[in-house]
C-alpha cells in the first residue's frame, strides 16, 4: 500500500497557451487514477500557483461568456469541489498588486468545503518537499 | 508613419517594442497583453506604458481575465471589438503584432 504524492505547480499565466489548463485537467484526472492501481495504492495530488501562475486564480473570469471556453477559475472551483488542495503564493499575489478578495477561494457549490489556501511560498516549498513527483506547468 | 502595435503576451522580449517609433503610435493590449494595462508588479505599472503612444485595451479580453474597467491604468483606453475595427481602419496605416 502506497500513496504517491503529486505536486502540480503552475507558474504560467492563463489562456495564451493551454499550459495552465492542462495542469488543472491533469490534476483533476489524477483523482480517478486509483481504478488502475493495486488495492491500497493511490495518488494524492495538490495544485500550487506561483509566480505568473497566480493570475489563473483571479475570479470572475468571463471566458465562457465571451469566447465560449471554460475559464480557469471554473477549473479551480472544480478542483476544490473534487477535494484537491489548492495553494496560491501570498507573496506573488502581493507582487502583482492583487488583493485576496480578487482570488477564487471556494467551489461555490453546496458540496464544496475546501477553500483555496493563500500561503507564503515557504509553505508551498514544504509541500513540494513532501512530494514524490513534481509536475511544472 | 502611423503604426499600431498589438501586444498579446505578458512576458516577451521588449527590444523590438522599445525600438519601434512612429509619428503616431498606438499600442493595443489584447489576450495576455491586458496584464500590462492592469497589473502593478512590485508597485510599478508596466514599463510598456512609458512609451509615447496611445494605449488601448480590449474590453472582452480584460473581462475574460477577470478584470474590470476600473482596474485599468488611467493611460489606457478600454475599447470594444467595434471600437477596435475603427482604430485599425481610421487611426493607423500599418499594424504589427508583438
Amino acid at each position: 500500500m502506497a500513496i504517491t504524492k503529486l505536486a502540480f505547480l503552475v507558474d504560467k499565466p492563463p489562456y495564451k497557451t493551454e499550459t495552465s489548463r492542462l495542469a488543472l485537467t491533469h490534476a483533476l484526472s489524477s483523482q480517478s487514477v486509483e481504478i488502475y492501481l493495486k488495492d491500497g495504492d493511490n495518488v494524492e495530488p495538490f495544485l500550487a500557483f506561483i509566480g505568473d501562475g497566480v493570475l489563473n486564480c483571479i475570479k470572475n473570469q468571463k471566458a465562457l461568456t465571451i469566447y465560449d471556453v471554460t475559464s480557469l477559475d471554473m477549473h479551480i472551483r472544480n478542483a476544490l469541489l473534487f477535494g484537491l488542495n489548492v495553494y496560491v503564493c501570498k507573496e506573488d499575489i502581493r507582487k502583482f498588486g492583487l488583493t485576496e478578495d480578487m482570488i477564487v477561494m471556494d467551489a461555490d457549490h453546496p458540496d464544496g468545503e475546501l477553500k483555496t489556501q493563500i500561503v507564503p511560498y515557504a509553505e508551498i516549498e514544504q509541500a513540494i518537499e513532501s512530494c514524490d513527483h513534481i509536475l511544472f506547468f | 508613419m502611423k503604426l499600431g502595435i498589438f501586444v498579446s503576451h505578458f512576458r516577451f522580449n521588449t527590444d523590438t517594442y522599445e525600438r519601434l517609433k512612429a509619428e503616431r503610435l498606438g499600442v493595443i493590449f489584447v489576450q495576455n497583453g491586458i496584464y500590462h494595462a492592469t497589473l502593478r508588479e512590485n508597485g510599478k505599472s508596466s514599463p510598456l506604458l512609458e512609451k509615447p503612444a496611445k494605449f488601448y485595451v480590449l474590453k472582452d479580453d480584460l473581462e475574460t481575465h477577470g478584470f474590470t474597467n476600473s482596474q485599468v491604468d488611467s493611460r489606457v483606453k478600454v475599447i470594444t471589438y467595434n471600437d477596435l475595427v475603427d482604430v485599425i481602419f481610421n487611426e493607423y496605416e500599418k499594424l504589427a503584432w508583438l
